[in-house]
């Protein structure tokens, strides 16, 4: 029987939440009464879901009382990965933890100690804010893979990304390697709105996902080619005369020389290395062109392309300029960063970093993007317009594969100690194998999670970390946008589980920090944050219960007031802060990271190209695989493949099939499907079992179908501008599980 | 007298199961019970000429109901509403109602021993507020409503879309709508 709730019954409240399980944070009303959390659903006022939720957001109860959450600090007593765990009081726990970062500081200096974080599930200004007053510049997340470098790559052309797309007045929506219908169930229901209403929609993907079956075109390239794709665009828009000569002139600079760079780029150059027909890449170009207003949205393929990823970033940014889809109604808007509420920025104490730490980052030397190098440049131009700079946590981060290979090279030096929060990197970031290797022979490891992961199996120490319900939130696009929404703890948080932020803080003041932490509560870090804006509210809860959201008025075209963030205070279609950084000026050409043109050899013996990741319902990342609510949708790890290629191999539906690339293999199930390119396989990302041994070293199956494995961080594999890795475009072969077997006996 | 029903826009759905696991949570269903899965036909085609569709399904709470008719215990019931719903206590677990429903919309609960199916959320709409599976949906492809109320928009789109019923040739009169 369905269940009903009276609200009017006594004692039953309505608390504000939000869902946490993706970066959507669609609101929640949670009805609340003595303490516990009785019945959620979508909040039917909040701009984004309209009371909508998807998979994820409808198990929000069985996560937070789950029975396998970690409820209490846990201190290892057994060997790394054994399995035997001393339940500690919190005090114990931070004071051991904060002893032993002193320690390492003393003997190794604070860059030996860095931290490691996952998506965005946390108040990452905390992390920073006491990394940056500890003395250590090496905080990463596995941004590198997830808009991080697009957002770099776009404020050094145009001074800031202009991420908020006026949808609402948009003729042409550009989804280029994003796909809101597995991934992001708010957007893909406006663009759903919208498209009724005329909006055309393209979307780029190698796969025929549940966003491209509804596309007006769907241009299915060769995984990790975008970027010829979108140099032949520019030189279809430039050379059929399609650009926007007004903006062009008046506020590009580097035109002319743009042309001439682009001249070779010619749809027939483009098709065999896109795998698209010339007549495919100009419908799409004259679709974006001629449907003005126009949006090109961002997703996270681009930037898991590896090698051609930080020239894909850039030639896809020259696109909105020259079509002048640039902060005009319908477009793409720059925000800004709000000048009226205190950012994440102004919260993170990047100016407690002393010059000859941030010096250390490691990565800086090679991949100088998004790393102190090109942050300081880019924030220097963003401060002179905007008065403010991009969040450093997230934009300015240590190269995470370079950090795992210091742990075990010791080059420059050796990381000591790794603090773990809200990720499981032996899932999520790229080449387990170096992963795993790092993480057990790294001398520290502390790990704040809701679940005993393989990678917190590895830890000394794991903390029991507040979920949705359990802590507030304010969502405001990692601190980078104008507006704000904010959402309230439905509950304190269960057992002995604290906020992230309370992690933070208490290992700030356990390491002389006192005087920094003014805020006890992150309540009160979140009104300090608000506070400016005037509301006359004498709380953040009060903020959330009357008012919620802080939208600003929008002005368009800001640029004709106060030009754009860039040295010549004009979109620099040739960038010269790129220039300055070492990089080219203009986008080359540079092909896929592991491709059968540049490789052939490698192709002979993995003649298929490889996508992994992207979004499918109902995970996130490597999330959500033992809630039996969800799980029962996909238990197993499937793979795609097309019926042609399958049948060359002696594969049917549903058998297990070996992926393998030149770095390892993982087994996932087939699923025989046309809506995949006879020559593109695509598995499914995150895998590991949480019904299984979580010890070493089986590590809940971590090793067996975890797509991470097949992945590359190899320094040439890596885009230069940022050092993001491939995940994208490689090279793998495939073959049923049981064929070596046979030819074994 | 209102006349529930529901419209399942196909044009709209994406297949991302969100209305299965609403259902479900919110209903409290052992793991081996889904009242309203959503089924996806495709991709059909070669590559890359394709189509794909999703089918929301759900108990359709037909007007000349074959289970309700089968119940030797009367516990499968129709509301004069079009509401049809099992009373768990009357239920003996004969499971003839799971025979007789051309629509697959009933499931055997183990643990009670009792047949269940999608009864529409009836507590909610006797309370004015929607299904589960309805609210949850971002993207509003599942419509539910009075269809005798003009002003309705299941209404509307029953009788101003090309809206079509699932093996109409049984003449059950189903009261689940698709559009596509």
């Amino acid at each position: 029987m369905s269940k009903l709730i009276d609200v009017e019954k006594e004692g039953v409240e309505i608390k504000k939440s939000a869902c946490y399980f993706c970066h959507q944070n669609c609101g929640v009303l949670a009805y609340v009464k003595d303490g516990k959390v009785l019945q959620i659903e979508g909040d039917p006022e909040f701009p984004t879901n309209q009371g909508g939720l998807c998979c994820r957001g409808n198990v929000a109860l069985q996560h937070l009382d789950h029975p396998t959450r970690i409820n209490y600090p846990l201190k290892r007593v057994g060997k790394r990965g054994e399995g035997k765990w001393e339940q500690i009081p919190w005090d114990q726990a931070i004071r051991e933890i904060g002893d032993r970062l002193l320690q390492i500081r003393t003997d190794h200096g604070a860059e030996a100690v860095a931290t490691a974080g996952g998506t965005q599930r946390t108040d990452d200004w905390a992390r920073r804010r006491f990394m940056n007053l500890f003395g250590s510049p090496n905080g990463f997340h596995n941004s590198h893979l997830c808009w991080i470098p697009t957002f770099m790559v776009e404020t050094a052309i145009y001074g800031w990304c202009p991420f908020e797309l006026d949808m609402g007045n948009s003729r042409c929506l550009v989804l280029w390697g994003q796909n809101p219908g597995a991934a992001g169930m708010p957007e893909m229901h406006h663009i759903t709105e919208f498209q009724k209403k005329g909006m055309k929609v393209v979307v780029i993907d190698p796969r025929y996902s549940e966003t491209a079956a509804k596309a007006d075109l769907w241009l299915p390239l060769r995984p990790g080619s975008d970027l010829a794709l979108a140099l032949s665009w520019i030189h279809v828009i430039i050379y059929e005369g399609l650009y926007d000569v007004e903006f062009v002139n008046n506020c590009c600079e580097g035109f002319g020389e743009l042309a001439e760079h682009v001249e070779p780029f010619s749809p027939e150059w483009a098709a065999p290395l896109t795998w698209l027909t010339p007549e495919q890449i100009r419908q799409g170009a004259y679709m974006y062109a001629l449907n003005k207003p126009g949006n090109i949205q961002w997703g996270t393929s681009v930037d898991q392309i590896g090698k051609p990823a930080g020239s894909t970033m850039h030639a896809r940014a020259i696109l909105r300029a020259i079509t002048g889809n640039l902060d005009v109604p319908g477009s793409d808007l720059l925000t800004g960063p709000s000048p009226d509420f205190i950012t994440d920025e102004e919260m993170e104490a990047n100016e407690w970093l002393p010059e000859e730490q941030k010096q250390k980052q490691i990565g800086a030397d090679r991949f100088k993007l998004v790393t102190w190098p090109g942050y300081s440049r880019i924030a220097e131009e963003t401060r002179k317009v905007w008065g403010k700079a991009p969040t450093a946590e997230w934009m300015c981060e240590a190269h995470p594969p370079s950090v795992f290979r210091s742990i075990l090279t010791g080059k420059p030096y050796q990381v000591k100690a790794l603090l773990v929060s809200a990720t499981n990197p032996i899932n999520s970031y790229g080449e387990t194998k170096l992963v795993l290797d790092a993480l057990k022979a790294v001398d520290f490891m502390v790990t704040c999670e809701y679940w005993m992961t393989p990678t917190a199996a590895l830890s000394d120490y794991v903390l029991p970390i507040a979920g949705a319900l359990e802590r507030p939130t304010i969502t405001s696009s990692y601190g980078c946008s104008d507006f704000l929404l904010a959402s309230q703890r439905a509950i304190a948080p269960m057992y002995e589980r604290r906020n992230d932020y309370n992690f933070w803080r208490d290992l700030g003041l356990a390491t002389g920090q006192a005087d920094k932490w003014p805020w006890e509560t992150v309540e009160d870090a979140y009104f300090h944050r608000i506070a400016p804006l005037g509301y006359d509210v004498g709380t953040y809860d009060e903020f959330v219960e009357r008012y919620r959201f802080h939208f600003p008025e929008r002005e368009y075209a800001k640029y004709q007031r106060q030009g754009f963030a860039t040295p010549s205070g004009k979109v620099e279609l040739v960038s010269s802060v790129l220039k300055d950084l070492g990089y080219p000026s203009l986008p080359p050409y540079i092909g896929p990271t592991e491709n059968e043109i540049d490789h052939p050899e490698l192709a002979k013996d993995f003649p298929l190209v490889l996508t992994t990741g992207g979004g499918f319902m109902p995970y996130h990342h490597s999330e959500h695989f033992q809630i039996r609510d969800l799980r029962f949708l996909r238990h197993e790890p499937y793979m795609d493949i097309n019926p042609t290629t399958a049948a060359e191999l002696d594969i049917k539906d549903g058998d297990w099939v070996w992926i393998e690339t030149k770095r390892g293999r993982i087994k996932q199930k087939a699923n025989l499907t046309p809506g995949i390119h006879p020559r593109v396989v695509f598995t499914q990302r995150g895998w590991w079992y949480p019904e299984r041994d979580i010890r070493d070293p089986d590590l809940a199956g971590a090793l067996e179908s975890n797509a991470n494995i097949l992945t590359s961080t190899a320094d040439e594999d890596c885009d230069p501008y940022s050092g993001a890795w491939a995940n994208r475009g490689l090279l793998c072969r495939v073959y049923k599980h049981d064929a070596e077997l046979k030819e074994a006996h | 007298m209102a006349r529930y029903a529901m419209v399942l826009d196909t044009r709209r759905c994406v297949g991302c199961h969100s209305c299965t696991v609403a259902c479900k949570v919110h209903n409290e269903l052992p793991v081996d019970m889904i009242y309203n899965c959503v089924t996806t036909v495709g991709p059909t085609g070669v590559y890359p000429d394709l189509h794909m569709t999703h089918l929301p399904l759900l108990c359709m709470h037909c007007a000349t109901s074959p289970c309700v008719d089968t119940c030797p215990t009367c516990a499968s019931q129709q509301r004069e509403d079009g509401v049809v719903f099992v009373d768990d206590k009357k239920c003996v677990g004969c499971q003839a109602c799971i025979m007789a429903c051309p629509y697959g919309a009933r499931v055997m609960n183990h643990e009670t021993g009792a047949v269940q199916k999608c009864d529409f959320c009836k507590d909610r709409v006797d309370a004015g507020l929607n299904p589960h599976c309805v609210n949850t949906c971002h993207q509003k492809a599942r419509i539910f409503g009075d269809l005798d109320d003009e002003t309705s928009e299941v209404h509307r789109l029953v009788h101003g879309e090309k809206a079509v019923r699932l093996l109409e040739e049984l003449n059950t009169e189903p009261h689940a709508f698709y559009i596509y």
